[in-house]
Formats: C-alpha cells, sequence, structure tokens
C-alpha cells in the first residue's frame, strides 16, 4: 500500500518533468501554485524588508551627506545630459540619412523586484510586474547600470527574470571600443560573464566595456553589459577566453527596469515564446544558442 | 486535530525557511528545510500522510525556486518512502543514530537533485553541492527535538484535560 502510493506520486512527478521538458502546457499549474504561494513569498521576504526598515532612522548627518552628493551628481549629469541632447539629435538626423528605422528611446517600465531566488545554483529574480502590464517573455531586464537579464516566465501579477550570471543565460555583446561582436555566457558563480568565442588574435583589453549588440532582437542594442576583468589563452588554443564583471548591480538594489525593445515582437499570450528572428541573422533566440557564436 | 495544525504549520514553515534571503556563503549550506520536516513526520507520525505531504511540498517547492516542475516533488517522495520503509528499524535507534543513519538518504536526495538538473541541461558547478548534506545532518537533532517536545507537550496537554 505504501509502496504502491510512493510509485504513483513518483510516476506523478516523472510525468510532470518530462511533459514540461517536451513543451506540454504545465504552466497554468505552476502559474496557479505561485499565485497561491505569495503570501509565503511576502512572509519570506519580509526579515530582509524589515533590516530595509531599519535604514529609514537614518541620521541628519548621514541624510545632509547624501543630499548634497545626490545634488553635485545630478548637477555632473545634467551638463552630460546637456551634451546628450544634442548628439542624439544628431544621431537622429545621422539615422534618418541612414533610412535607419531603430529608435533611440525605448518603451520602459519600473518594477520592483520581489525576491531573488535562493537556490545557489540559479540566478532568477522575481519582479512584481506580470502579464496585466503586458511584460512578456524573452523581454529584457536592466537596471540603472547595465543589462540585468530577462524574463523567464510571466504570470499574472508577478514575472521571474533570468540574470545574465546564471549559466544558462547567454547574450550577444560587441566590444564598445573594437566593436567585435561576440557571446557572453553566465559563469554561474554570481558574479562573472565568460566569453569564450574570442579568436586568438582578437583585439581585447582588460577594462574593456562590453555592450549589447541586439543581434538575435531580443535585447535591445547598445545596453552596457560588462566589463573585461581577464583574459585567458591557453597556449595551442585556438580560442581566447575573456572574463567579464556584470555592469549591472545583480544583487543589489530593490528595482528593475523592464524595457520594450523596438524588434521585438509586441506582447502576445504570456508563456508563449515571443522570439523575433531578424532575416539575415543566426536563427535561434540568443540565450539558448551559445554554440551559434558569431565569430567575425 | 491539534496535530494537524502542528503538521501544516511545520511544512509551511519550513516552505519560509527555504526561500528566506542568507547571505552568499551561508547560501550554498542552507539546510534542506523540507527535507527535514517530511522526514520527521514520516519517521515518527506514522499516521500522517507524509507521503502526500511530501509531494505537495515538493510542488511547492518546485515553484518557489522555478526548477523544474516535479523535481523537488520526486526527491521527498523518495525520501519519505525510504524512511517509512526503514522506520522499523530506525525507531530501535538513539537520537545521534538516527541523525547519522539518515545522512546517506540527504545524500541521496541532492544527489537526485544534482541528476535531475543535470537531465535538464541547468549546468551548474557541483564543488560545493555536498555542503546541504553536511548541514541538514547537523541540524536534524534540534528540529527533531523541537519538533517533538511541541507534540509531546500537546499531548500531554490533551490527555489531563481529558477525564
Amino acid at each position: 500500500m505504501l509502496g504502491l502510493k510512493a510509485v504513483l506520486f513518483i510516476a506523478l512527478s516523472i510525468t510532470l518533468m518530462v511533459a514540461e521538458n517536451r513543451g506540454a502546457k504545465v504552466e497554468p499549474l505552476r502559474q496557479w501554485l505561485s499565485w497561491a504561494l505569495t503570501p509565503v513569498m511576502w512572509l519570506a521576504a519580509s526579515p530582509a524588508n524589515v533590516s530595509n526598515s531599519v535604514d529609514y532612522f537614518h541620521s541628519r548627518e548621514t541624510l545632509r551627506d547624501e543630499n548634497r552628493e545626490l545634488r553635485d551628481r545630478l548637477l555632473q549629469q545634467d551638463a552630460r545630459l546637456l551634451r546628450l541632447a544634442s548628439l542624439e539629435a544628431e544621431n537622429v538626423r545621422i539615422r534618418e540619412l541612414l533610412a535607419s528605422s531603430s529608435a533611440l528611446q525605448d518603451r520602459v517600465l519600473i518594477a520592483e523586484i520581489l525576491a531573488t531566488s535562493q537556490d545557489p545554483y540559479r540566478h532568477q529574480i522575481v519582479l512584481n510586474k506580470g502579464g496585466k502590464d503586458s511584460v512578456y517573455r524573452g523581454q529584457a531586464v536592466l537596471d540603472a547600470y547595465g543589462i540585468m537579464g530577462q524574463v523567464v516566465q510571466v504570470n499574472q501579477g508577478s514575472s521571474v527574470a533570468l540574470l545574465i550570471s546564471d549559466p544558462d543565460h547567454g547574450i550577444p555583446v560587441e566590444i564598445n571600443r573594437t566593436g567585435l561582436q561576440t557571446i557572453a555566457l553566465g559563469r554561474g558563480d554570481g558574479h562573472g560573464l565568460s566569453l569564450p568565442y574570442l579568436p586568438g588574435n582578437a583585439d581585447v583589453k582588460v577594462g574593456d566595456l562590453l555592450v549589447s549588440s541586439g543581434l538575435g532582437g531580443r535585447f535591445p542594442a547598445g545596453y552596457p553589459v560588462g566589463e573585461i576583468h581577464e583574459l585567458r589563452h591557453a597556449g595551442g588554443e585556438s580560442f581566447m577566453e575573456a572574463i567579464a564583471y556584470p555592469k549591472a548591480h545583480l544583487n543589489q538594489g530593490r528595482q528593475a527596469l523592464l524595457v520594450w525593445s523596438e524588434r521585438a515582437l509586441p506582447s502576445s499570450a504570456p508563456g508563449e515564446e515571443t522570439v523575433h528572428v531578424p532575416i539575415d541573422l543566426p536563427a535561434k533566440p540568443p540565450a539558448k544558442a551559445p554554440k551559434q557564436a558569431v565569430v567575425p | 486535530m491539534n496535530g494537524m495544525l502542528v503538521f501544516l504549520g511545520s511544512l509551511l514553515l519550513a516552505l519560509m525557511l527555504q526561500i528566506v534571503q542568507l547571505p552568499d556563503w551561508a547560501a550554498m549550506a542552507r539546510p534542506a528545510w523540507p527535507l527535514l520536516v517530511i522526514g520527521f513526520w514520516a519517521l515518527y507520525a506514522p499516521t500522517s500522510p507524509a507521503i502526500a505531504a511530501a509531494w505537495v511540498l515538493g510542488l511547492c517547492c518546485d515553484v518557489l525556486l522555478n526548477a523544474a516542475l516535479g523535481q523537488h516533488a520526486l526527491g521527498l517522495v523518495v525520501v519519505a518512502f525510504l524512511i517509512r520503509r526503514l522506520r522499523g528499524t530506525l525507531i530501535l535507534f538513539s537520537s545521534w543514530q538516527v541523525a547519522l543513519a539518515l545522512a546517506p538518504i540527504w545524500a541521496l536526495y541532492i544527489f537526485l537533485m544534482f541528476w535531475i538538473d543535470g537531465l535538464a541541461r541547468h549546468a551548474a558547478d557541483a564543488n560545493l553541492r555536498w555542503l546541504p548534506i553536511l548541514s541538514t545532518t547537523l541540524v536534524w537533532p534540534l528540529t527533531a527535538g523541537l519538533l517533538d517536545s511541541i507534540l509531546s507537550r500537546r499531548a500531554r496537554r490533551n490527555r489531563m484535560r481529558l477525564p
């Protein structure tokens, strides 16, 4: 009797796993469960919230210092923005000359980070915006410093995003200084990206900035992704590997930006794969095609 | 009725402890709380629906940790079944012997999780995967003692009220 029950449940679990792997629709079950478990998530996040609210009682001194620092920063940023405005106008004119349609302004939405994945082997965050706010699967997630990752699961009122440092994640990047195109994969150690497909003679230096290239249509082009930290070239190997640190503050902060990039398809039913494949580019979504690296 | 309350409460608490935020260095060694709770009920409460609870709790874990649906459910059901099966032997041991005897079962669970991750092509480095086995074994006497004392206190109170 005991054995029969165990076998039944084991068979059920295996069926679920296989079904999900084969692409069957188990998403409703997952969404329903995650809706039912919202209070648990909320309660589990409360210790962190309490420690955050302790910050509320800041001393006057710190607040004044911070205020002054922020005002200084604002002044600097304003000055830079002035220059940027003229550059943007110029860029628009040049793009019109080139008859290129890609816009500079992306539509964005600010989302609160509800939870970070507590499995140390998965780098994921839960955001408080979901299908109701027309978030779609594959959407890019940014913070103030760079690209954080992409949405992998959309629920009604929340969504799950995979960070660029997850070993399952890959993002097409270009090296800002030279324009060299390559792919950055997560290393899974929480704070590293790996660029494994660099030619041995590629012009890459420590400190080079990586920006998203927009190939594959999933991420908007031109956002910072990381900075080269180390170069490894094993003798006899035809490829060189570079290690980069993400620019985005992946495990700090409470907010993230969801971006509607111009080249992705508009939102469809949640849970449906929305991969927009441009005609002349590698015909696979970037997150799943590390082997299709574009090596110039 | 009261026992049921403790049962459900302990399952909820285990879920919460599984996803509460820990610093990076501690997250690697987080004890598998659902495993501990399911292990306790399978071992010391033969009438509790431990296997069904293991499956539901496992599904909840899968959703909260965004793992393959059924992964933790499978592991927890296997563990609950094994402990129920070995109950006759385990119950004769002293508490520290039980703690040691359960360590291989925790190891089996961790290995199952690792194996399924591998099948689902979720690459993750395996260097520190064994840490939860250690921490779960260390935390077991504490969890079992705590749940046991709650249960026996309730039982005593109920018995006094009965006549």
